[in-house]
């Protein structure tokens, strides 16, 4: 890699001093070999975007373009109660899923640091609901909790409430929804924060053992600062990813019961495609992407503290 | 880590062996025993959904709802994956895996030619490219639902295999740009500048020398996308509405509509959904682990 650098150092000085070669044959190449990339990214993610926030401008009848609105969807987006609801329900899942996936993935990775066999067979335990279909993740959680299948009948029973079904009260409902996304998402905090703990060198723990420092004393003075880029990272992206899911809350819940599980994402989900109310739709679409922009910058800082951007 | 290493610590003397004595034993194996609950629990939680779902697709339709549930079918049968396969599954099948490896030569091809250029090459606007691709990465795909479904819509690429496989490569091209950018730039580059040397093409370096070599990283990169379009099922089912069109997911979150509490079909599709993925997964398990953090630690 210092090889590499050196060379290309030498031919930067090069450059320098014949200033025309920035239009090289070389950055042509290079621009010729990200085209496709840059083309796909625009054309489906950036055109939808700006498609997306013109027709927020309008009322919309089944992608017709009928009247102009200006801001009006957007008002009626943050006026209406359906949308406010949604937010409560976001931030009430949001919050109990980070802190518990963020919690047991800590767990997770301090148990399973050490390469052992049996770690690395727990490991791979941990990731497959992580890595199967969320769709199907939530189908099983579905059925597991549904009064059909027997299993919290069996469980509750002895309490006495054999009869209640877990989904159709809105607090039990709530505690499901955030058990699906601990249940699959744990193993993702467990792979960032066990890159983190590999990174910590083996020697501040020999070194606070013999100064007689407690594992208690260790986890809080070496291990918890020196992972605290790891966890932000993890807290960061968890974030991104729970503020915006649909899948949980769609097939686990479907929303219910009386909308007490209705993220936003459902909600827009709703708007756009049960409801076809597509200007509407954009616009709440739209104003959720500008909180995301937010946490994708976060990221981002983040993201240069991690790691550098050279390979 | 700028001080100099010490290298390893001096490791005690081993314990003589006065102090293995029997209470020191029986604390290890309580130890031992408490790891091992530990670790069972811990796998209970994990799997139990998955298995208890593939009891459930085991079971006659008239056992399925007895009470109390079976957790072993004492008497298993493969009526309800027989009923999906009468039915027309493997349609759905086979539509989730043209997409899904569709868009894996898509994005690899696509994702080679870039990431070469920005591991080997010089040019202005790299960084800004670099740092785009990572915000890319963490773009939530349900926020963009809405604008693209609008757009595909108008151009006539909704409700279509050819969108569905375009629109993955394109979510998925970044971490492929990502992962494969670090791999070549790990490559020694004396080969390429051998071949340079005797008159190929940067295209031909790309070809002949760099992606021959790089077959970890393409297969990293490349399962990557293939467990993405295999398992995805927000864009499916927003971008799809023809049967003829429909991926494996859709279909399942169809049936959760039709079969109702029919459990027994349903769960049969989840397996059928979910076991190629556990197969690849646990065949190829280092691969997956170094997509995840999207390389935003050094690990």
């Amino acid at each position: 890699m210092s090889g590499e650098r050196a060379i290309e150092t030498k031919e930067r000085e090069g450059l320098r001093r014949r200033p025309k070669a920035r239009r090289s044959p070389e950055a042509a190449t290079a621009w010729g070999f990200v085209l496709p990339l840059v083309v796909a990214e625009l054309a489906f993610v950036a055109a939808p975007l700006a498609l997306g926030a013109w027709y927020s401008l309008f009322r919309v009848d089944y992608f017709e373009l009928t009247e102009f609105r200006g801001l009006g969807n957007y008002w009626t987006v943050l006026t209406s109660t359906m949308v406010q609801q949604s937010l409560v329900a976001t931030l009430l899942f949001s919050a109990f899923s980070l802190l518990f996936t963020v919690s047991l993935g800590m767990a997770l990775a301090l148990r399973l640091e050490a390469d052992t066999r049996t770690n690395t067979w727990m490991r791979a335990i941990v990731l497959v609901p992580y890595v199967i279909s969320m769709l199907v993740g939530s189908l099983l959680l579905r059925w597991i909790y549904s009064r059909d299948a027997g299993l919290s009948g069996m469980l509750l029973g002895p309490f006495g409430l054999a009869d209640f079904s877990l989904l159709a009260d809105p607090a039990t409902a709530m505690a499901a929804l955030v058990s699906n996304a601990v249940w699959r998402d744990s193993a993702f905090a467990m792979i960032v924060l066990l890159a983190g703990l590999k990174a910590i060198p083996g020697q501040l723990y020999a070194a606070a053992r013999v100064d007689g420092a407690g594992p208690w004393m260790r986890f809080t003075r070496i291990t918890l600062p020196l992972l605290r880029v790891p966890i932000l990272i993890a807290v960061v992206r968890l974030l991104i990813h729970f503020v915006n899911v649909l899948t949980f809350a769609l097939v686990l819940t479907g929303g219910g019961p009386n909308n007490a599980t209705q993220t936003t994402g459902l909600a827009m989900y709703r708007l756009g495609f049960v409801d076809f109310r597509i200007g509407e739709a954009n616009a709440l679409a739209l104003l959720v992407f500008v909180f995301n922009l937010l946490l994708i910058g976060a990221n981002l800082a983040l993201f240069r503290r991690g790691r550098s951007l050279s390979p | 880590m700028t001080q100099p290493d010490p290298g390893p610590l001096p490791r005690p003397a081993a314990a003589p062996p006065a102090h293995r004595t029997r209470s020191w034993r029986r604390r290890r194996a309580g130890r031992r025993l408490g790891g091992l609950a530990a670790d069972l629990l811990i796998a209970a939680v994990a799997l139990g959904p998955i298995l208890w779902g593939f009891s459930t697709s085991l079971k006659p339709a008239s056992e399925i709802l007895a009470y109390p549930p079976e957790l072993v079918p004492s008497r298993p049968t493969l009526e309800h994956y027989a009923l999906l396969f009468t039915t027309g599954i493997h349609r759905f099948v086979l539509n989730s895996a043209v997409v899904s490896v569709v868009a894996v030569l898509l994005s690899l091809g696509i994702g080679s030619l870039a990431a070469y250029a920005l591991a080997r090459l010089r040019f202005r606007g790299k960084t800004a490219l670099l740092f785009g691709i990572v915000a890319l990465m963490s773009i939530p795909l349900p926020s963009v639902l809405v604008p693209t479904f609008t757009l595909l819509t108008s151009v006539g690429l909704a409700d279509s295999l050819t969108g569905l496989a375009l629109l993955y490569t394109a979510y998925q091209l970044p971490i492929v740009v990502w992962l494969l950018y670090g791999y070549f730039g790990s490559l020694p580059i004396e080969l390429e500048q051998a071949a340079r040397i005797d008159g190929c093409s940067r295209i031909e370096t790309l070809r002949k020398v760099v992606l021959p070599l790089s077959g970890p990283g393409l297969v990293a990169a490349g399962l990557f996308v293939l467990t993405f379009a295999w398992n995805d099922f927000v864009v499916a089912v927003v971008m799809v509405s023809s049967e003829s069109v429909k991926t494996l997911p859709v279909a399942i979150y169809g049936y959760l509509g039709f079969y109702g509490r029919d459990w027994g079909p349903l769960t049969a599709s989840a397996m059928l959904s979910i076991l190629p993925v556990i197969a690849v997964f646990l065949l190829f398990q280092r691969y997956f682990l170094s997509g995840m953090t999207g390389g935003s630690i050094k690990g």
